[in-house]
C-alpha cells in the first residue's frame, strides 16, 4: 500500500501545487487574494462548493452515521441538502442583490451595515469562530486516526494533525481563495470517485442493493426504519436538523462567500441545482459503505470501522485512494472554514488595507493553530459535533436574513436575541441548562424563536423613506 | 412576469409541501420498513424520491425565477 500512497500521493501533492502556483499572483489586489477576483464560473463553483461541504463529516462520518441509526440517516442529510438548495437559489438572489454594487467583505461587515450596527457583525463572527473551530479540530483529527491507522507508528496523531494545518496554511497563503477554490475542483472530484469506488466495493460484498438490505434486515431489523436502533432519528431530530441545515449557506461564511464570487447571477442558480445532484452522488454510496459496516463491524468502535472498511478490506490501490481521498475531503474543507474565519475578520477591521490584510493573515494563522490544539483534545462523533456546528451558526440565520430582506429600519433588538440565543445554546452544550423543555429540543424552540422574533422586528420595523435627490431647479 | 412570479410561487409551495411530509408518518412511519420497492426500505425510497423532487423543483426554479430577469447582469 505505501508504494500506492506515494504514487497517489504525490499526484495531488502536485496538482495541488499547480493550484497555488496559477493562482499566484506578484501584486495582486486585497480583493483578488480574499475573493478571487468575484468572477468564479460554474463547474469551479459547484466542485468548490461541494468540497467545502462534503468533508470527513461526509466521508468517514455518514457511513458510521448509517451503520449505527440506519437508512433514515438519508433525511438527515440528503432530503435537507435537497431543500438547502432550493433555499441557496431563493437566498442566492437576494444576497447577491444586495451586495451588487459594493464591495463585499464578508457577511459580518455586511450585516454591520445593513443594521448599521457593529455589534450585529461582532456577533455573527462570534458564532462563527465558536462552532467552526471544533468541527475544523475534529477534522483535522479525523484524518490525523485514520492516517495512524494506515501507517501505526510512525508518527504521534499531532504529527499529522501539524503536518495537515501547514499545508492548509502554505497554499492558502500562496494562492488566496482561488487557489483553495483550484483545489477545491480537484478534492470534489477526489472525493466523489474515491467514495465510489469504496462504495462500489461494499456493495459488490452483498451482490446487490435488494440483498444488501435482506441481509441487514436479518442482522438488526431497526436499521431499516425511523427512529433506528439508538432512537435518534425521531422525526423532531430530523426536522431540527433540516432547519440547522438549511441555514448553512446563511450563516456558515464559508458558503456566502462562494455565492457572492460566483460570476453570474445564472452561474449561482446553476451552480444550486448541480450542487443538489451533486449532493445525492455523494451520499448515495455512504449507504453502502454503512451497511457493509453494520453487517460485518457493528460491535466495533468508530476507529476500528474506519481501519476495516477503509483500509484493511480494501485493495492496496483502493487504500491509498482512499487516504488520498480523506485528507482531500478534510483539507478542502477546514481550508475553506479558516480561510473563511479569516475573510469575517477582515469585514470588521478598519484603517489601512495593507494593515487589514496583514492582520487578516495573522488572524488566519491564529485560527489555524487554534484548530490544532482543538484537533488533538477534541473527542466526539463526527456527525453529531458537525450537526452542533450547524445548529450553533444557524442560530444567527434568521437576524441575516432580517437584515438582508428587509427593506426598513429594523429594531437592534434581533441582535440581542440572536446573542442571547447563542449564549443559552453554549449553556445546554455545557450541560449547565437542559436541552429538552416540554418535550421539544432546546435548538428547535431556539430556531422557531428567533424566527417568531425576525418576523415580528420586520413587520414592527419603520419604513425607510426613499429621499429623492434634489434638481438643480429645487436647489 | 406575473406568470414567473406565480410559478415561482408555486416552487416555493412545492418545496415547503416536500419538507414538512418527510417528518410525517407518510415518509417516516416509526419502526416500519415496507411496503418495498425493489428491495430498498420504505422511508429510504420515499425519502429518496423526495431528495430528488426537490433537486427537480430548484432546476425549476431556475427557470421561472421572477430575479431571473436581471441573469444578464453581473456583480
Amino acid at each position: 500500500m505505501i508504494f500506492w500512497v506515494w504514487v497517489f500521493g504525490l499526484i495531488y501533492a502536485g496538482l495541488l501545487v499547480f493550484a497555488s502556483l496559477k493562482s499566484y499572483k506578484k501584486n495582486r489586489s486585497s480583493e483578488e487574494f480574499m475573493m478571487a477576483g468575484s468572477n468564479i464560473g460554474l463547474t469551479l463553483g459547484v466542485l468548490t462548493f461541494a468540497a467545502a461541504l462534503f468533508s470527513t463529516f461526509t466521508f468517514l462520518g455518514m457511513p458510521d452515521f448509517f451503520r449505527i441509526n440506519g437508512v433514515a440517516a438519508w433525511i438527515f442529510l440528503a432530503v435537507s441538502d435537497g431543500a438547502m438548495v432550493f433555499l441557496l437559489l431563493w437566498f442566492g438572489y437576494h444576497i447577491r442583490m444586495k451586495v451588487k454594487g459594493m464591495e463585499f467583505r464578508g457577511v459580518a461587515g455586511l450585516i454591520s451595515r445593513c443594521y448599521e450596527n457593529r455589534l450585529a457583525g461582532y456577533v455573527f463572527f462570534l458564532s462563527s469562530f465558536l462552532f467552526l473551530i471544533p468541527y475544523v479540530g475534529i477534522q483535522i483529527q479525523g484524518i490525523a486516526i485514520f492516517m495512524d491507522a494506515a501507517f501505526p507508528g510512525s508518527f504521534p496523531a499531532w504529527g499529522w494533525s501539524a503536518g495537515i494545518v501547514l499545508i492548509m496554511l502554505i497554499y492558502s497563503e500562496i494562492g488566496g481563495l482561488k487557489a483553495i477554490i483550484f483545489s477545491d475542483a480537484i478534492q470534489g472530484l477526489l472525493l466523489l470517485a474515491v467514495i465510489w469506488i469504496i462504495g462500489w466495493a461494499c456493495l459488490s460484498h452483498f451482490g446487490g442493493i435488494g440483498p444488501m438490505f435482506d441481509k441487514i434486515g436479518a442482522v438488526q431489523e431497526d436499521l431499516l426504519s425511523s427512529p433506528g436502533p439508538q432512537g435518534l432519528l425521531t422525526p423532531q431530530f430530523l426536522l431540527a436538523s433540516l432547519i440547522a441545515i438549511l441555514m448553512i449557506p446563511v450563516t456558515q461564511p464559508q458558503f456566502t462567500t462562494r455565492i457572492v464570487v460566483m460570476k453570474s447571477m445564472k452561474t449561482m442558480q446553476l451552480m444550486a441545482v448541480s450542487l443538489g445532484a451533486f449532493a445525492i452522488l455523494v451520499i448515495l454510496p455512504t449507504i453502502f459503505i454503512g451497511m457493509y459496516g453494520a453487517d460485518l463491524y457493528s460491535e466495533y468502535g468508530r476507529d476500528e470501522f474506519f481501519a476495516n472498511a477503509f483500509l484493511y478490506d480494501q485493495p492496496d490501490a483502493v487504500a491509498a485512494l482512499a487516504i488520498i481521498g480523506l485528507i482531500a475531503a478534510g483539507l478542502s474543507t477546514t481550508n475553506a472554514q479558516i480561510f473563511a474565519l479569516g475573510s469575517e475578520l477582515r469585514g470588521l477591521l478598519r484603517g489601512n488595507e495593507n494593515s487589514i490584510m496583514t492582520k487578516t493573515k495573522i488572524g488566519i494563522f491564529v485560527f489555524s493553530v487554534i484548530a490544532f490544539f482543538f484537533s488533538i483534545i477534541v473527542i466526539d462523533q463526527l456527525v453529531l459535533l458537525a450537526r452542533v456546528s450547524f445548529a450553533g451558526t444557524g442560530i444567527m440565520g434568521p437576524m441575516i436574513i432580517l437584515g438582508i430582506l428587509s427593506n426598513r429600519k429594523i429594531s437592534p433588538a434581533i441582535i440581542y436575541l440572536s446573542l442571547t440565543g447563542l449564549i443559552i445554546f453554549l449553556l445546554s452544550l455545557g450541560g449547565w441548562i437542559p436541552d429538552m423543555y416540554f418535550g421539544v429540543r432546546l435548538d428547535l424552540i431556539l430556531f422557531i424563536a428567533l424566527g417568531l422574533a425576525a418576523v415580528i422586528s420586520h413587520l414592527t420595523g419603520i419604513k425607510r423613506q426613499l429621499i429623492r435627490p434634489k434638481t438643480e431647479t429645487e436647489n | 412576469m406575473e406568470k414567473k412570479r406565480l410559478y415561482w410561487r408555486i416552487c416555493c409551495i412545492a418545496a415547503i409541501i416536500l419538507s414538512i411530509i418527510t417528518f410525517t408518518p407518510l415518509v417516516i412511519p416509526q419502526g416500519v420498513s415496507t411496503p418495498e420497492l425493489g428491495g430498498v426500505p420504505y422511508s429510504l425510497w420515499t425519502s429518496f424520491i423526495i431528495t430528488v423532487l426537490l433537486v427537480v423543483l430548484t432546476y425549476i426554479g431556475t427557470r421561472v425565477h421572477p430575479g431571473m430577469q436581471n441573469e444578464e447582469e453581473d456583480l
